[in-house]
């Protein structure tokens, strides 16, 4: 795993270095300071998912749920305070986790059907809340969370910072994060051993839940304003940091600085195509590469014993 | 021969055989003009592209994959047909390049999946970053035009009042189930999903079928090109985009699940057609759109509902026993 | 098979449908029942004309239908709606074209049924209308180039942001936004991207253009949404820049006030829906309507926002003697 961890780091040295010869616009702080901000966007919102994954599971409906979650938000601010926005956006985010949860252990849906399902039923409300309008312009103070900047660094840095610092002691210094791994790696034989597999599977998904809602907030003070399609193109860079980064859709290996370094790696790969004016029709076909280039890495110095479990199936 | 997990007529219906009835009679009663029959070809005509991709993803899925990269190859198969004919080939050849193009990355598809080991979503995502790349940079984003009027002509044309379209769909749903139930081919399609040793075991090219199954995809994504650019009178690069989450779902919805080559080809057409039925039926009955897109959501997890719900009772009463 | 979770099976189902049954328009009312076609539910342009349309609707005594595809911008889905819809037999269709090529197998098919279509704000390379209704997107974006080009003194480096690759609107005000910069000798373009008229794209984009080019003067965007996520990159980035953009919204007026932005040219969604839906109604009763439809597209800034200062909700549509008075026909 740290080999994995290394390898990856490397790339994105390597690719740093690649910029900063191609271009002199790669290679100053602003720049690697926005770098730093829109890769900690994606790492919010793949974190939550990053835990679903390592059961052997997926969750396709973030994308959704960032979307209703800011729209959620930005109603509570513009009727209350910031506040009573941030808590309408947790709990909305946490709601549609625990559903995906509930589904998912005790409806026995497979995650695949339960999150896409989910993802067009949170669209529908999206849309009909928002009926098309925008809600716009917030308090100076509320922006600063998505766009301003403390001790010179960009904030949601910060709040990447302590994602990173909890969720990894929770994966690696927690009962709950061994249980986690272990369920992903053979759900049946964990069950067996007493571990209360519903139960951590209804915690993932709800955090999952509950950190796009967090992430929705920090997009909705970078954007400034709330529109039904916010979270729409957000889900695949996600799940690409999450796969680019090391963690297995089949469970059981991965890590949270793994989806990190994924998403530091992909923001670097747009940033660096956005200075070298290439056009925006050449992003999926790079980012599909790397995407295949960095599994396969693992899959080659791995050798990935035969699927354990997958993500459509049920539990 | 293994026949692990090969289902007899004997199967239990899946959830969304009620749901496709249940939805036929309240939109029969209550949406004016639905139970029509040109309502009901319309019904086949726009159901067509999503089967055409949905009977290969059942394979895919018995092989325990998913091919997400459908809808991407889907419109770039799309393009390269489109630009044929613009440029003025012959329908058949224009045809057999875009057909050559889907094959080509069906195939790379199966040799990432099989050869290398890439896990089928990660090795689907990135040809579909590849595919959808492919077709921006050719076409700039735009529909390529001026296809001339074979294609048109052949989309638009009907045999015995059955609309083309609908025919097409339902030749390649007959041909899959020949391949699937009467061939060696499907049996190995049931025994790569299901008990993979025992088909290497006795001394099968396990690797080369299971290549094939992908490849098959990629195939049909350049057949659903030809309906879907005549439907467009154009090739659009970035039409079917999303459309492989809809094949899976039906698929999965129809009863085929990732777990020991359990296959059931007739529950992905209903999976199709529930689909087809409700987003008709919701726009004959003008119910708003973001009721709508919480109905299509819906539909998928009643459907599992039921079915899990089936489930849970025949194992009780087993059980019981 | 017949156990009692039967019962439990259906209930989901009975449930579902009678959501369905009970938020169904089925629109039965007396009078001329017209089709609208948008492209999606997201972008607040197209309520504004759904506002519009329907307020029309309401002073003309017609009913209005709604078709929005269900995955936004999709063309299966548009295409798979004009032919629901043909069963349906509304008396007109209003309809904007998610792909102004695309979709023209789809206006035939309507042309065959017999049943009159207005052709709103994208105007569609195919296909019989009654009229066009919409702006001259490359009118939009030369007024709107040469306002901004000449409040920058005629010199400096601009940068344009784009639409979405596909749409006609966006190609010919990029080509506008190109022939204000060709008057302009003193005046460099740095960089022309898509922010597929999108905010979070625009923020993106812009935010990445002000690292490479450390001198940017003035920004093009093709439309408000985009100006706004220019204008936050900007905001952020404690950078000044003049920014201009396309279509007159409140968020647009609201920016202007606020010195955010400099002038946003209208092309109002509001009206365009009123008059779209009125040249349809008029048509059916028989009444003279011109085949194209321009509108006065004035470039607003802070002297004359007056007029757009008002959330789509509580306008009202403008008179038919009023809008034809003013308007530019053919015939001028």
């Amino acid at each position: 795993m740290k080999t994995g961890l290394a390898y990856r780091l490397l790339g994105v040295l390597l690719l740093c270095a690649a910029l900063t010869l191609a271009t002199d616009a790669f290679l100053t702080v602003s720049n690697l300071l926005n770098v730093l901000r829109q890769a900690s966007l994606v790492f919010l919102l793949a974190s939550g998912v990053t835990l679903v994954v390592l059961t052997a599971g997926l969750d396709l409906s973030i994308g959704a749920n960032v979307g209703l979650s800011a729209c959620v938000a930005a109603a509570a601010i513009k009727a209350g305070a910031v506040e009573l926005g941030v808590a309408a956006a947790l709990a909305c985010g946490l709601t549609i986790g625990l559903l995906n949860g509930l589904m998912v252990t005790r409806l026995h849906v497979p995650p695949f059907i339960a999150t896409y399902g989910m993802l067009w039923v949170v669209h529908g409300i999206t849309y009909w809340y928002m009926a098309g309008q925008t809600v716009y312009d917030f308090p100076e103070g509320f922006r600063a969370l998505g766009s301003g900047y403390l001790l010179g660094l960009p904030v949601p840095v910060y709040l990447m910072g302590a994602c990173l610092a909890l969720g990894g002691v929770f994966t690696r210094h927690t009962t709950y994060g061994h249980e986690i791994y272990a369920i992903g790696a053979n759900a049946e034989a964990a069950r067996l051993s007493g571990i209360p597999v519903r139960a951590r599977l209804n915690l993932v998904y709800g955090l999952s839940g509950a950190m796009a809602g967090l992430a929705s907030i920090v997009y909705l003070a970078r954007l400034n304003s709330a529109e039904a399609d916010i979270g729409e193109p957000l889900m695949l860079p996600a799940i690409a940091a999450i796969l680019v980064g090391g963690t297995s859709l089949f469970g059981g290996i991965g890590s949270l600085s793994g989806t990190l370094v994924g998403a530091i790696l992909l923001t670097l790969v747009l940033n660096g195509m956005n200075l070298l004016a290439i056009g925006a029709n050449w992003q999926p076909l790079v980012t599909g590469v790397i995407v295949v280039l960095a599994v396969w890495i693992d899959v080659a110095t791995r050798r990935a014993p035969a699927a354990a479990g997958s993500p459509v199936r049920a539990e | 021969m293994p026949s692990t997990g090969r289902l007899t007529r004997a199967r239990a219906l899946p959830g969304v055989a009620y749901l496709l009835v249940v939805l036929l009679v309240v939109f029969s009663i209550f949406g004016g003009g639905f139970a029509s029959v040109p309502n009901l070809l319309n019904i086949g005509v726009q159901s067509s592209v999503l089967l055409l991709l949905a009977l290969p993803m059942t394979l895919i899925i018995m092989s325990e994959g998913l091919d997400l990269s459908m809808g991407a190859l889907l419109g770039l198969a799309g393009v390269v047909l489109a630009m044929q004919l613009a440029a003025g080939l012959p329908l058949p050849l224009a045809l057999a390049a875009a057909l050559g193009v889907g094959a080509a990355f069906g195939l790379a598809n199966g040799v990432l999946v099989v050869a290398l080991g890439i896990p089928p979503f990660v090795a689907t995502l990135g040809t579909l970053g590849v595919a959808q790349g492919a077709a921006l940079v050719a076409t700039g984003g735009q529909s390529v035009v001026g296809i001339g009027g074979a294609l048109p002509a052949l989309y638009a044309s009907a045999w015995l009042g059955v609309p083309f379209s609908i025919l097409v769909a339902g030749l390649v749903y007959l041909t899959f189930h020949v391949i699937l139930y009467h061939t060696r081919f499907g049996t190995y399609v049931f025994a790569i999903g299901g008990n993979r040793e025992a088909l290497v075991l006795a001394g099968v090219h396990a690797n080369l079928y299971h290549v094939g199954i992908y490849g098959l995809g990629g195939v049909m994504a350049g057949v659903a090109a030809l309906l879907l650019t005549g439907r467009m009178n154009s090739g659009h690069p970035t039409a079917a985009l999303g459309m492989e989450f809809d094949a899976i779902a039906a698929v999965i919805v129809g009863g085929t699940s990732f777990e020991r080559g359990n296959g059931w080809l007739p529950g992905t057409l209903l999976g199709v057609l529930a689909v087809g039925v409700l987003r008709n039926g919701l726009n004959v009955m003008a119910v708003s759109s973001s009721l709508q897109v919480a109905s299509i959501g819906l539909l998928v997890i009643v459907a599992l509902l039921i079915d899990s719900a089936r489930d849970k009772t025949r194992d009780k009463t087993r059980d019981k026993r | 098979m017949m156990t009692d979770t039967r019962r439990g099976r259906l209930a989901p189902v009975v449930v579902l449908t009678g959501m369905l049954i009970s938020c169904a328009q089925t629109g039965d009312t007396a009078g001329d029942e017209i089709a609208l076609f948008t492209k999606n539910q997201t972008n607040p342009y197209f309520q504004s004309i759904r506002l519009g349309a329907a307020d029309a609707a309401r002073q003309l005594d017609a009913s209005l239908v709604h078709y929005v595809p269900t995955r936004p911008d999709s063309i299966p889905d548009q295409m798979s709606q004009i032919e629901d819809a043909i069963i349906k037999r509304p008396d007109a269709v209003v309809f904007i074209p998610v792909d102004f090529q695309a979709m023209v197998p789809g206006v035939e098919k309507m042309n065959a049924a017999g049943i009159p279509v207005v052709n709103l704000t994208d105007r569609s390379a195919g296909g019989q209308f009654v009229s066009f209704v919409g702006c001259d997107d490359h009118r939009l974006g030369l007024d709107s180039g040469l306002y901004l080009l000449e409040r920058m003194g005629g010199r400096g480096n601009v940068i344009i942001l784009e639409g979405v690759g596909g749409s006609s609107n966006s190609k010919a005000r990029v080509a506008g936004f190109m022939e204000a910069i060709a008057r302009f000798p003193d005046v460099t373009l740095l960089a022309s991207q898509p922010g597929n008229f999108q905010r979070l794209q625009a923020l993106q984009v812009t935010e990445n253009l002000l690292q490479a080019y450390p001198q940017i003067d003035g920004v093009m965007a093709a439309n408000d949404s985009m100006a706004a996520g220019a204008i936050e990159a900007l905001d952020a980035a404690n950078r000044q820049a003049l920014v201009t953009s396309i279509n007159g919204t409140k968020e647009a007026v609201d920016a202007i006030k606020a010195g955010k932005l400099l002038a946003s040219t209208d092309c109002n969604g509001f009206v365009q829906g009123c008059i779209g839906t009125m040249v349809a109604i008029r048509h059916l009763r028989g009444l003279p309507v011109p085949a194209e439809f321009q509108f006065p597209q004035p470039v607003v800034d802070n002297t004359n926002y007056g007029d757009l200062d008002r959330p789509d909700e509580e306008r009202s549509c403008p008179s038919w003697e009023g809008l034809t008075e003013g308007l530019l026909t053919p015939d001028d």
